[in-house]
């Protein structure tokens, strides 16, 4: 049975060996938005309650995040496709239980999720973001980036077996930039203001970006306070939206 | 003359409503720049009390124009993406079978991308005034930011059908928006200039967008040493220009090669 998520896997990773520049959206959009945000926000730092006097530093794991999350949307895109053009019906008549076909794209997401988020995180201490979390925060910030790539992809897959066209690819894309924007994305919890500062305390995107942060920001010290949060709210979040993919699954074919 | 015009508007019409027929290009154009505003409104106000930001009466109106570029550059890239679709799927090879001058195609399209801007820009400010942005800029000002904005999208949108026609390929083209950004993003378009990163405050000078987008917060805040109109205006109307004679040109040579 595992073979059959491990075909799936790699038939996934395929397109991005046979679709030249597959993966350069997904990657340069993060790069740009990275270098364009702490550009543009820089000084805020200067603000009493910032925890980093490096505001690349604080953008970097959401940048990687946003990578992560839009890589694991495109798995919504491609299943999508699958399903316009027929051949997801072929893999349904299949003798093998149906949320195995989901596992593989799932995993193919993770795995290209990982290019992104690295060339985000190199680029961003080749011009200065600091790595005070050592190896355990770069440990917190892989796991935070392949959970919410995962958290993504299932996001995206619930869309595509609820719509079943590839015109909901902006509706995968929003979910993602939503929830990660409408959390401690630019400024910490303390310096927001109005609505935001509420919906990003129960925004659980808000405690994977703490997970993340632990490798980049000085103020967000590798620590379990620091990581359970993170991993209860990728918990939380992943058995939501898998029940829900599992649920529009089984509709499939009704 | 009057036959092109009437061909223009025709098909600036078309334009417009193939765009509002596929809600799946009309979603990134409208929602995208309000969801940003929204969250860069309410989670970077507190930079109003940094030392050397100006003294605004409403920091939602102080970022809108950033949004209103965004908007231009969104409905320039959008045009961009319609026409890319329009060449791969043979509709505008009929197009080059009408007894119509070429340029009046370009212009065609370019027409459309004024119309959509246009609705784009008030959108967002009514939008901003009913979430409690104060515009302190005359309701004349406020029409020459909208015309600002439009006249800014023409010249994104020459840039973007220009690409179009010259590779055909509607892929190339939705993979292309990063890049776009980078105009945004080097432009003061939610920080004052003064403010910026050194190195991005050093670009901004050569950044056409700078002026517009400070013109463009000079007309609604109602404040010219935001920015001075003549400026943004001179901006605007050069990358117009340009870019639609750069998309003319790329037709021409398309044609020649054919």
């Amino acid at each position: 049975m595992s073979a059959v998520a491990l075909a799936l896997w790699r038939r996934s990773l395929n397109e991005v060996l046979r679709v030249r520049g597959a993966l350069l959206p997904a990657t340069v959009a993060p790069v740009v938005f990275m270098l364009g945000i702490s550009g543009q926000f820089g000084e805020l730092t200067g603000l009493r309650g910032f925890p980093t006097d490096s505001y690349l530093s604080w953008i970097v794991p959401l940048s990687c995040l946003q990578g992560a999350g839009f890589a694991g949307a495109a798995t919504g895109s491609n299943l999508a496709r699958d399903i316009e053009q027929g051949w997801f019906d072929r893999l349904l008549v299949a003798p093998v239980p149906r949320p195995l076909l989901l596992v593989g794209p799932i995993l193919g997401g993770i795995t290209r999720s990982l290019v992104p988020a690295t060339v985000v995180l190199v680029v961003g201490l080749a011009i200065g973001a600091e790595l005070p979390g050592g190896v355990p925060g770069l440990i917190a910030l892989y796991v935070a980036c392949i959970g919410f790539c995962a958290i993504a992809g299932l996001w995206g897959v619930f869309m595509a077996l609820m719509f079943r066209t590839q015109q909901a690819g902006p509706l995968m894309q929003q979910g993602v930039f939503l929830a990660v924007f409408l959390s401690t994305a630019y400024t910490p919890e303390v310096l927001l203001r109005g609505w935001l500062a509420d919906v990003a305390e129960y925004n659980p995107v808000t405690y994977v970006l703490q997970l993340a942060r632990q490798a980049t920001v000085e103020g967000i010290e590798p620590s379990w306070a620091h990581t359970w949060p993170g991993l209860l709210a990728l918990a939380g979040m992943g058995a939501a939206l898998l029940a829900l993919a599992l649920w529009a699954l089984r509709r499939l074919g009704r | 003359m009057r036959r092109e015009a009437g061909v223009v508007v025709a098909l600036g019409r078309r334009a417009l409503s193939v765009q509002f027929r596929r809600a799946q290009l009309l979603m990134p154009t409208f929602v995208l720049p309000l969801m940003l505003l929204a969250v860069i409104a309410s989670g970077t106000s507190a930079a109003q009390d940094l030392r050397g930001f100006p003294d605004v009466g409403s920091y939602l109106a102080f970022v809108v124009p950033g949004t209103l570029i965004q908007g231009a550059l969104l409905a320039g890239l959008t045009s961009g993406i319609a026409f890319a679709g329009d060449i791969e799927f043979g509709f505008f090879d009929r197009l080059l079978a009408a007894p119509v001058r070429r340029s009046s195609l370009i212009l065609g399209r370019q027409a459309g991308t004024i119309g959509l801007s246009l609705l784009q820009s008030v959108f967002f400010l009514g939008v901003a005034a009913l979430a409690g942005a104060h515009f302190e800029g005359s309701p004349l000002a406020l029409l020459a930011a909208v015309g600002l904005a439009a006249i800014t999208a023409v010249g994104l949108g020459g840039v973007a059908s220009a690409i179009a026609i010259r590779t055909g390929s509607l892929s190339l083209l939705q993979s292309i928006f990063p890049f776009m950004f980078v105009l945004l993003f080097t432009a003061p378009a939610f920080f004052p200039r003064d403010l910026l990163a050194p190195a991005l405050h050093d670009v901004a000078a050569y950044n056409p967008l700078t002026y517009v987008v400070e013109a463009v917060r000079g007309l609604l805040t109602g404040d010219a040493s935001a920015g001075g109109a003549g400026a943004g205006l001179a901006a605007a109307v050069g990358m117009a220009v340009a870019a639609t004679a750069l998309a003319t040109f790329a037709l021409r040579e398309r044609l020649r090669t054919l």
